[in-house]
């Protein structure tokens, strides 16, 4: 045990910190879930990835610097420090670029990494449905193959159905889904994880307005999209394998590096320092304990990768973070909210950054599998209790 | 960077509880209860055969010339055991305080056993069992002096106030003996919880009642899960405070105080919930929970509790207090 930086790590870190001290921008972007934002984003994605630091875990020849774990949380923990815009490709980045990476073709990592790492194409995710939430595999969008077209057919999915809450979709390029294409089959069983263009004929998207007002995610319509069979990732109607995979990468240390509630941490003892009263001692307990929550969970996060990096895999333990970073994130603004007082109820202002953290916390518990899913999950696979759905 | 033990440390580790499956098992625990010292000598015995109290004795000195970082796996695996004996006060604090001074004699193999009373507690843990008491500013034994049994709540750790005690002055890091005292009790409660939760699950898969497992409904599953997750997260941060002990970290105290926070929260949190699990049995004196239970119970509090603990991480990470 070591947990000391080696040199090498030191001067990776001061890499990462000159160019992001040289190039973030000066005044924060507008929310990446408007237009302008948007557009504004994926600027920024195309200069970090021009920078080589937009997937510094990614293999070189896709744009990344093959960095190991501990690397990619330095960088992570200079990016926050720096005060970065959000990742308005995360969902390609962070989760649909590492299973392309495990279960992809070569052809498939030729065609959609590089173009993923410069955010040239951002992905939405196309997973839940109107009544399949909590429920994923009771999922009812098909995908048939064709019967007919110019070289005969079997060559094109035909997809049909109705899925929500698929994040920047409204603007976003391309949607990763998963089908049922097996029409006999039930449950896990019988769907295929499929790569679909948003422009394509047929589909239509519609936003939806989240609870902060901006249309950050949207319904996804597919009227007999045809789509490539080449654009099936992994096997055929082995989706949900596939769909677990990256879930894992989601719940997982990949899409929620520590650095963010660190800094959200440390912003917190700020804004104590600010405006907390010192001999309010409840206050103090409760800002102190938030600054130990994020330190936690910093390191089981490094505790983690040097497992993984040891060739350790992580399955059902990463629902153990995706409670611990979702309901911390929650109550660290709630402690901020509490000492805002009369400011907490403006959406605009000195403040506004905590009251929009504020809601966007709550989302937390709910996307990604809903804190009591993951529960179930540790209960029944690193607990070993009878499962009872 | 590299936050893992390493191969050497996993087996000493595993070498103990393969010892504790047999020589510590609920019935070992019960008997040392009742036996009326909260203490096994044949175990005691054990563990300075196997270098386990005198890990951070230089070898030389006959010790293991080991590190906190050594020692915070045999702690966890003593926990889970619910192991009686002042095998804290002694491994973790004394031995290590007095290497070099006129009381190290015995104390890497146990033969002289050690306790301490450094805490702030007015009560000193095993007093009866043990030769003498580390306190503030040196080492009283406890041959002639007067010792009443106050009745703690684990009687694993019986403890006692003590009179006319003369104490021999002897120079030691008493800062450093308070956090390997927080740091080492912050162990054997993560070995608490995790053993806690193990059993509580195990009754859960076994329980029927409305025809299935009680471990099937989800708010059994969540209260264990939920249990779980905080050990989980208490487990880095103790080994942490290992290192930075191991290493004479600036933020030593920092971080001691941080694993002593979470794990007090943790042990209390899986007694709560296993005992829920657990229903009227787990309110019965025959449940075997109640030897963990109790332990937890009495180490959440030791050397400095959770409130005490943040508020030291809080001096550190806000500035003291006005």
């Amino acid at each position: 045990m070591d947990l000391r930086y080696t040199a090498e790590q030191d001067a990776f870190r001061a890499e990462a910190r000159a160019w992001l001290e040289a190039n973030v921008p000066s005044a924060p972007l507008p929310s990446f879930d408007t237009e302008q934002g948007f557009a504004l984003h994926r600027d920024w994605e195309r200069k970090l990835s021009e920078g080589r630091w937009s997937a510094v875990s990614w293999p070189e020849e896709y744009g990344g610097r093959g960095a190991d774990y501990i690397h990619w949380l330095i960088f992570e923990e200079e990016y926050y420090r720096a005060g970065a815009p959000g990742r308005v490709n995360q969902n390609g980045i962070f989760l649909l670029g590492p299973t392309i990476m495990e279960v992809g073709t070569p052809e498939q990592k030729t065609r959609f990494l590089p173009t993923m790492a410069s955010s040239e194409i951002v992905w939405a995710q196309a997973w839940s449905e109107p009544n399949a939430g909590s429920d994923l595999a009771s999922l009812r969008s098909t995908g048939m193959l064709s019967e007919d077209g110019p070289d005969g057919g079997g060559r094109e999915w035909v997809l049909n159905g109705q899925k929500i809450w698929a994040s920047r979709a409204v603007w976003a390029d391309w949607c990763f889904g998963i089908f049922r294409t097996d029409p006999e089959s039930e449950r896990h069983r019988g769907l295929t994880f499929i790569l679909v263009p948003l422009d394509s004929p047929g589909v239509t998207v519609r936003p939806i307005a989240q609870l902060d007002g901006d249309t950050g995610f949207a319904e996804i319509f597919f009227d007999d999209v045809h789509v490539p069979v080449e654009n099936t990732l992994g096997e055929v109607n082995q989706g949900w394998r596939v769909t677990m995979a990256a879930a894992g990468f989601e719940r997982g240390v990949s899409l929620r590096s520590p650095a963010r509630f660190s800094a959200t941490a440390d912003r917190l003892v700020n804004l104590w320092h600010d405006r907390g009263d010192p001999s309010d001692l409840a206050l103090r307990d409760a800002v102190v304990d938030a600054w130990m929550q994020a330190e936690g969970y910093k390191l089981h996060t490094y505790m983690t990768v040097t497992h993984m990096l040891d060739g350790g895999t992580i399955g059902a333990e990463a629902s153990l973070n995706k409670i611990f970073w979702s309901e911390m994130d929650v109550r660290m603004h709630e402690i901020a909210l509490d000492m805002l007082g009369p400011e907490a109820e403006r959406m605009s202002g000195a403040y506004e950054r905590w009251v929009d953290g504020f809601l966007f916390s709550l989302s937390g518990p709910i996307y990604a599998g809903t804190n009591e899913i993951q529960r179930n999950i540790i209960a029944d696979r690193v607990l070993q209790l009878p499962r009872g759905l | 960077m590299r936050f893992a033990f390493t191969d050497d440390q996993q087996l000493f580790a595993e070498g103990l509880r393969d010892l504790l499956a047999k020589e510590c098992t609920p019935a070992h625990v019960r008997a040392a209860w009742e036996e009326g010292t909260g203490h096994d000598a044949a175990l005691w015995s054990r563990l300075g055969e196997m270098g386990v109290l005198g890990v951070l004795v230089p070898e030389e000195q006959g010790g293991f010339g080991g590190t906190d970082v050594d020692l915070v796996l045999l702690l966890e695996e003593l926990g889970k055991a619910a192991a009686p004996g002042p095998i804290v006060e002694h491994s973790a604090v004394v031995a290590p305080a007095l290497i070099g001074t006129d009381f190290a004699t015995g104390l890497a193999d146990g033969s002289v056993i050690a306790t301490a009373a450094l805490d702030g507690s007015p009560y000193v843990p095993h007093a009866q069992v043990a030769d003498i008491v580390l306190v503030p500013g040196g080492v009283a034994r406890t041959e002639g002096a007067t010792l009443t049994d106050v009745e703690g709540i684990d009687q694993g750790r019986r403890i006692f106030t003590v009179d006319g005690m003369t104490v021999a002055p002897v120079a030691f890091d008493s800062d450093l003996a308070f956090d390997r005292g927080a740091l080492a009790t912050a162990a054997f409660l993560v070995g608490l919880s995790e053993r806690m939760i193990e059993v509580a699950a195990e009754y859960a898969r076994q329980r029927e009642q409305y025809g299935k497992p009680i471990g099937a409904y989800q708010a059994v599953k969540h209260l264990l899960a939920d249990a779980l997750q905080k050990v989980e997260f208490a487990k880095p941060a103790v080994y942490r405070a290992a290192w930075s002990i191991s290493v004479d970290e600036p933020t030593r105290a920092r971080d001691v105080s941080m694993a002593k926070a979470f794990a007090s929260d943790a042990a209390y949190r899986a007694s709560r919930s296993a005992m829920q699990v657990h229903g009227a049995i787990g309110y019965t004196w025959e449940a075997d929970l109640q030897l963990w239970m109790k332990k937890a119970w009495a180490l959440q509090r030791a050397w400095g509790d959770a409130t005490f603990h943040r508020r030291r991480v809080a001096d550190a990470v806000l500035g003291l207090s006005r």
